[in-house]
């Protein structure tokens, strides 16, 4: 049977997860106009945007073939968790033959739970589970390391596009890997593949970084947040994300006595402003305004689907954190027909406005441009 | 002392429960005043643009309360009623928002954390806020709530007989009977929507009057027994996770289901999260059960003209229906 996935980046790890189980994946498109288009058609108009986004990109996967679609549950108060029960009945309306399995959390139903695990895991035995589940782990984590290393360099790359062709190259090389050794040479060579990209060298304190925070489709998925890092790197800036697919595992699925607590007390830190977890990633991004700005970042780019709950809460709240750190944040709602062009001068703006605020603070309050 | 209740959101169901409780501690107790299109403009001021209608009416009540000038204003935090269901995100960071939007206010809200098994939320644990702010002894705020929890009882039982939510707080109800209009061809209509749409006469424009002035009986999620509510929602794979939209979808199906409904509205203030959910299901059921849907989206703008040609066509159709169907007048 063919299986196929909601499309999030690094769509690579799923791929793997399941062509170890021995399935047929369909690797659903990257996402684009004509995506959101269909799913904004057959989606109820106040839904989130994420919602809309992924159901486009399933009706593209089972077009290609896709019989079965694997994707996460949840039990709210986000919407998110809601999406799988939401999909498959505006799917089905629509009359496409398709099962979607979605896997939430181990109780309250947990023969439900074991049932569909076992769809997933396709008869392996669970040596094979856990043999798979830590490549894949180790995966995910690989390929972070190494964004968060490219998210860097493209800042100071000498030819534009260099560090996004070498990437290219080793998600390619990822696309076989079946052990962790492999994980492992293949990152040792990537690491090599980009000391061979020449940069700019450029001074510690005039090095410019931005935290992309928000709602977590907007900020792994790149092709509906206008490419938002690729953007900030052309215009010399360092990015790091609130949202990464390893801390995600860690955070969700490895249980808390053996998890790297780093999560666990960034979310504590938000606690100050929101008292509760309210779904989403509110308090943790909240959080991850005071951890960006502890470690010296120059501004905050907020990234908001329309229409989404937990991040309207945020936005509520931005503005009393902006006055408390001193931190400029730009918060960018992103829905189907947010364009770049609109968008590229306000990032650009923003940009101008960080490089001026830390010249002024370099040369100790006096501005070079008059 | 002076305690300021906002006339929003759950005010509508839960005003027995907090308002005695607060007469009872031997405070002076202040709503805000009706929704108007004055204080909406005020509250929208304060309001980030997105979030949906019932919010920014809610901040325009707290800042009626903080005109009027009262000591607090109580905000409560509802985070449960119901085991493995929650609020919407908006209601779990409510006084973190107003807050944020009251700077100079903030240590004169008061925000228990609600969080209880039932629909009766008077256990002693979800307002230890309260107590805390306000010096009061637990022997004290028990009695309180022993006394709220009576009044809403009450409460709910009018409802539970057919009362509507304003006739209650008008206290139309002694020696009355509710509304109903028993002759054969008479329409009923079953009206989904959220206390603070239904009964906020500015946002649901008093709709139940125009029905009922039509001749059609109209019942809403509150005068059903929870009973009803979860008869027709077996089929479903998983509840909603916020308690008082499971109720209206509870309320839909049963609608759909129970043959003596002829059609059904759903008032929904624009930006609703779950309620975007819960239209896109009931429209997919509807359809499946050929009983008419309509949906009433209103906004801070809305005008009051096109809701009555709407209520008017809706009532017309439905009626025309009937008539063909008893065969009385063949259309």
């Amino acid at each position: 049977m063919k299986i196929s996935f909601p499309h999030m980046s690094p769509v690579i790890v799923y791929k793997r997860l399941l062509e170890m189980f021995g399935h047929e994946v369909v690797v659903p498109p990257t996402p684009t106009q004509k995506t959101f288009d269909l799913g904004v058609k057959h989606s109820p108009e106040f839904a989130c945007f994420p919602l809309k986004v992924i159901l486009g990109s399933y009706i593209e996967a089972i077009e290609m073939g896709a019989q079965m679609i694997m994707t996460s549950g949840g039990h709210g108060p986000c919407r998110a968790g809601y999406y799988g029960e939401l999909h498959s009945r505006i799917l089905k309306n629509l009359g496409y033959d398709v099962e979607i399995v979605i896997i939430d959390a181990i109780f309250p139903k947990f023969n439900d739970f074991i049932k569909k695990a076992r769809k997933i895991t396709n008869g392996a035995s669970i040596f094979k589970v856990a043999k798979v589940f830590k490549v894949v782990y180790n995966l995910s984590k690989a390929i972070d390391r190494i964004e968060k290393r490219i998210e860097k360099m493209r800042a100071y790359e000498v030819n534009e596009g260099d560090c996004d062709k070498v990437w290219d190259k080793i998600l390619k090389k990822f696309d076989k890997v079946n052990t962790i050794a492999e994980v492992e040479a293949i990152e040792k060579e990537a690491y090599g593949m980009l000391d061979n990209v020449p940069v700019v060298k450029v001074e510690e304190d005039s090095k410019i970084r931005v935290g992309v925070i928000g709602e977590i489709y907007v900020v792994m998925e790149s092709s509906v947040n206008m490419e938002i890092e690729k953007t900030l790197g052309k215009l010399g800036v360092e990015t790091e994300r609130s949202q990464y697919l390893s801390d995600w595992i860690e955070h969700n699925i490895i249980p808390k006595f053996m998890r790297d607590k780093k999560i666990d007390n960034i979310i504590d830190e938000g606690k100050e402003f929101i008292e509760i977890e309210i779904g989403g990633h509110a308090v943790e991004n909240v959080g991850y305004i005071k951890h960006f700005k502890e470690r010296g970042f120059d501004g905050i780019i907020h990234l908001m689907p329309f229409g989404c709950l937990p991040e309207l809460v945020n936005q509520s709240i931005v503005p009393t954190i902006i006055e408390k750190f001193d931190l400029p944040v730009l918060t960018i709602p992103i829905d189907e027909q947010t364009g770049k062009a609109n968008n590229q001068t306000r990032i650009e703006a923003f940009v101008d406005l960080i490089k001026g605020k830390k010249e002024l603070r370099l040369n100790n309050g006096k501005s070079k441009i008059s | 002392m002076k305690i300021g209740i906002p006339r929003a959101l759950v005010y509508y169901y839960y005003y027995p429960i907090w308002v005695s409780m607060f007469e009872e501690l031997g405070a002076e107790v202040v709503i805000s005043d009706e929704t108007s299109k004055n204080m909406i403009n005020e509250g929208i001021k304060l309001t980030v643009q997105e979030i949906c209608v019932p919010i920014k009416i809610f901040n325009s009540h707290v800042l009626n309360l903080i005109e009027k000038g009262v000591d607090y204003v109580f905000i409560p935090r509802l985070v449960s009623i119901k085991k493995y269901e929650t609020f919407c995100p908006k209601f779990l960071g409510l006084p973190d928002m107003a807050k944020n939007v009251f700077k100079d206010f903030e240590d004169r809200i008061i925000s228990p954390k609600i969080s209880s098994s039932t629909d009766n939320i008077t256990n002693l644990s979800s307002y230890k806020e309260v107590m805390k702010k306000l010096n009061i002894p637990s022997g004290k705020m028990k009695s309180a709530l022993k006394v709220a929890s009576k009044k809403f009882e009450e409460f709910r039982n009018l409802s539970l007989k057919g009362f509507t939510i304003s006739e209650i707080l008008e206290g139309k109800t002694s020696g009355k009977k509710p509304f109903k209009n028993t002759a054969p061809d008479t329409v009923n209509i079953g009206l989904l929507g959220y206390v603070y749409n239904v009964y906020d006469n500015f946002i649901s424009m008093d709709i139940i009057s125009k029905f009922r002035s039509l001749g059609v009986n109209v019942v809403t999620f509150d005068m059903l027994s929870e009973k009803e509510i979860y008869k027709h929602m077996g089929h479903l794979n998983k509840h909603l996770f916020w308690t008082f939209s499971n109720k209206i979808l509870g309320a839909g199906m049963y609608f759909l289901n129970e043959d003596q409904f002829d059609g059904i509205i759903h008032i929904t203030a624009f930006g609703c999260g779950p309620d975007s959910y819960i239209g896109k299901m009931m429209e997919l059921d509807s359809d499946k059960k050929h009983k008419p849907f309509l949906t009433i989206r209103v906004d801070e703008h809305t005008g009051e003209s096109h809701l009555v040609t709407r209520v008017e066509a809706f009532t017309d159709m439905l009626k025309r229906k009937k008539m063909s169907q008893v065969g009385r007048v063949s259309v």
